[in-house]
């Protein structure tokens, strides 16, 4: 779950941001604290909570004092958002190069595309813990 | 939820009483070394003494049975046990400062616990031996008129100059063991050697010395002046030079072999 | 992005400056200065007789240095019951006394140390099958180990050494050793200083890194800013020398057409450069890139694509 490739604690946000899109974290709902993040993915609690931190700083997250780390309203709004913003550099032009490298044109990779949307579940599942998400897998 | 990283809260050191007495609970929690182990050794001298005395006591005639066991007063039997008191504070010094030095305690603590262990084993070593010397005057020497613990080297003496010759005996052997540890603590087996060559030369130079000036009797005389209770307390004088000397040694030992 | 940790006004647990060791003409210690902050998971890492072990027995004050100054919590540690009573060593080479049992340990345990917490001491015992009343003369290796594991979990003390403790220890007791650290250091915060050579195991528990090598400080750094020092660049020959050009290269590979290259940092707008280029990206773990610099070293020569 944890590579090598980008900074523990980005994963460790990122892995969050997930699972708030997901749907596992609702607005409002609390999500595990540091050391039980620490604990799972073993590592650090430190930077455990430097990946929490970065939530924060992004209004994601906020703070209940003594009580612990709840999702802001609109979150989920606000990372779709971002994660749209992100999608054509993440993904469309690595697709693009792969596709260029095996001599696929763009029409044929548009047909590609639609057959492949319609043969997709209507909605994307939700689960239900942490666990169980399907890691998207931290790109390298 | 910022990171605190706090600094976790520091332990004061307890009194130096405290610290002390932590040691001499650690020389004393494996009772086998220093209690046990002693006291069977003592009990299996018992046994054979009295084994030995029942053999001449059955193998003299009726009529020279008295005089064939009144030998046995001299009877250094008891001399072994001082001995093993040597044994004793090496296992213990060897043992116990390793350990204690991973419980990251200081070397004066150290030395200042074991020293008082030391003495609190020879009290109540001395209290023990002493009793069973009053036993044995009680039954005539264990019903077959044996010495070994009342032996001539003991002979004259009240109880409480029993006591006190036995404790100090049994010091001096402690602290030669424990001054022997340390050096082994800090120069391993070169440091026991160097000592023991230089030990050597002292004593032989010491018996020249003497012989030389024909002092032999004089030595004697000096012993039988003294008695058991005088020459015990000239041994306070070299166990307190040991002491200090295993002190200033383990000063800077270092646990790794 | 600020991530700052605690203000750094804190004051070191360790700081070592200047700091020699000589055994005769052998230098085990040589010119080390580092510093620890409190509450963090430190990593000691270094090859077999690096001198791990040597650095930790200074600091504890169980050697004697031959030069430099050491500092723990502000004082210096040799014969300093202040410090002493807050530190706790646990060397994987620990005699016990004569016929000691492991329970004669755990009952004198208490004693040395004022946070000790014997309920989860017992906990530890069962958890790692330690048989209490068997002479540690006895023991197995792995158990042996397992004594120092536990005092030095149960102790809480402040500063905590770990020399290689796992010695002996198969692979689920080390990870359960890694398990409880890690929770019994998020629950109750204190200084932790861990000595290995397995490194990737302990990779993701360490805050920072210090790399030793004969006797002499290699790397000293944040385990985070360490992991993404360098990244290895995959693709064809071409495309990865075009890459890497005026890059600073650690280390060069290759079979046939295929080179896999390791450089220094890459930035996200780098990446995106790799990724459009067709080339692949692939981690450098924590102990390839120690063993990279601790065998270039000794090599001195870097191979050429």
């Amino acid at each position: 779950m944890i590579d090598e490739g980008k900074p523990i604690f980005v994963q460790i946000a990122e892995q969050i941001e997930d699972d708030i899109i997901d749907g596992v974290y609702p607005a409002e709902t609390q999500v595990p604290s540091t050391n039980e993040f620490a604990a799972f993915y073993r590592i650090n609690p430190a930077t455990a909570g430097k990946g929490v931190n970065l939530l924060v700083d992004d209004g994601i997250l906020y703070k209940k004092r003594g009580i612990g780390m709840f999702v802001s309203d609109g979150a989920r709004e606000r990372l779709v958002a971002k994660r749209r913003d992100a999608f054509s550099d993440e993904y469309l032009r690595p697709l693009l190069a792969e596709a260029a490298k095996l001599g696929i044109g763009a029409e044929q990779l548009t047909r590609m595309i639609q057959t492949a949307a319609d043969e997709r579940p209507a909605t994307p599942q939700i689960q239900t813990t942490p666990t169980a998400s399907p890691s998207k897998g931290v790109s390298a | 939820m910022t990171i605190a990283n706090p600094a976790p809260a520091l332990i004061a050191a307890p009194a130096l009483g405290r610290r002390v007495w932590r040691v001499v609970r650690l020389n004393l929690v494996n009772k086998w070394t220093v209690i046990w182990i002693p006291a069977m050794i003592m009990l299996f001298i018992g046994l054979v003494n009295w084994l030995i005395w029942w053999i001449i006591w059955a193998a003299a005639a009726p009529a020279d049975r008295a005089d064939a066991v009144d030998g046995t007063q001299w009877n250094g039997g008891a001399f072994y046990i001082f001995v093993y008191m040597l044994v004793v504070a090496v296992q213990v010094i060897t043992g116990t400062f390793p350990f204690a030095l991973g419980y990251s305690t200081t070397r004066r603590d150290f030395a200042l616990g074991s020293g008082l262990t030391f003495l609190m084993l020879a009290a109540g070593y001395a209290v023990g031996f002493t009793l069973l010397s009053a036993i044995e005057e009680w039954t005539n020497g264990w019903g077959l008129g044996g010495h070994l613990f009342t032996s001539v080297y003991f002979d004259g003496e009240s109880l409480g100059g029993r006591l006190f010759t036995v404790f100090a005996t049994m010091l001096f052997f402690f602290a030669v063991g424990a001054f022997s540890a340390a050096l082994f603590m800090r120069w391993r087996m070169n440091g026991i050697l160097a000592a023991g060559a230089v030990f050597i030369l002292l004593v032989v130079g010491a018996i020249a010395l003497i012989t030389l000036t024909q002092s032999w009797p004089a030595v004697g005389d000096w012993f039988a002046a003294n008695g058991p209770f005088g020459v015990s307390a000239w041994l306070l004088l070299p166990t307190a030079v040991a002491a200090i000397a295993g002190y200033a040694v383990l000063g800077r030992a270092t646990p790794r072999s | 992005m600020s991530a700052a940790p605690a203000p750094t006004s804190i004051a070191p647990a360790v700081q070592v400056s200047g700091l020699t060791k000589r055994f005769g003409s052998f230098t085990a210690i040589d010119d080390v200065s580092v510093t620890m902050k409190p509450g963090r998971i430190h990593g000691l890492l270094g090859r077999n007789g690096a001198g791990k072990t040597t650095l930790m027995q200074l600091i504890t004050g169980q050697d004697f240095a031959t030069q430099g100054d050491i500092h723990v919590f502000g004082e210096k540690p040799t014969e300093n019951p202040r410090v002493l009573q807050n530190i706790c060593f646990i060397k994987e080479s620990q005699r016990y006394p004569e016929d000691f049992q492991p329970k004669h340990v755990l009952r004198s345990a208490p004693w040395f140390f004022e946070n000790w917490d014997a309920e989860y001491a017992e906990q530890l015992v069962d958890e790692f099958r330690l048989p209490l009343n068997r002479r540690i003369k006895k023991l197995s290796r792995g158990q042996l180990s397992a004594i120092g594991v536990i005092v030095g979990l149960a102790s809480r003390a402040p500063l905590t050494f770990f020399d290689e403790p796992y010695l002996g220890l198969d692979a689920v007791a080390r990870q359960l050793f890694y398990d409880r650290l890690l929770e019994d250091f998020s629950e109750h915060p204190r200084t932790v200083v861990l000595s290995t050579h397995l490194i990737d195991e302990v990779a993701n528990l360490l805050e920072h890194v210090i790399v030793i090598d004969q006797g002499r400080i290699l790397m000293d750094e944040d385990a985070e800013t360490l992991r993404t020092s360098a990244t290895t660049v995959v693709g064809p020959r071409g495309a990865v020398d075009e890459f890497v050009r005026a890059r600073d290269v650690l280390h060069r590979d290759g079979v046939g057409g295929l080179a896999s290259v390791t450089v220094a940092g890459l930035s996200a707008s780098d990446r995106s450069r790799a990724a459009a280029a067709g080339l692949e990206l692939a981690p450098v773990s924590l102990q390839q890139l120690i063993v990279r610099r601790t065998d270039v070293r000794e090599t001195g020569i870097e191979q050429t694509a």
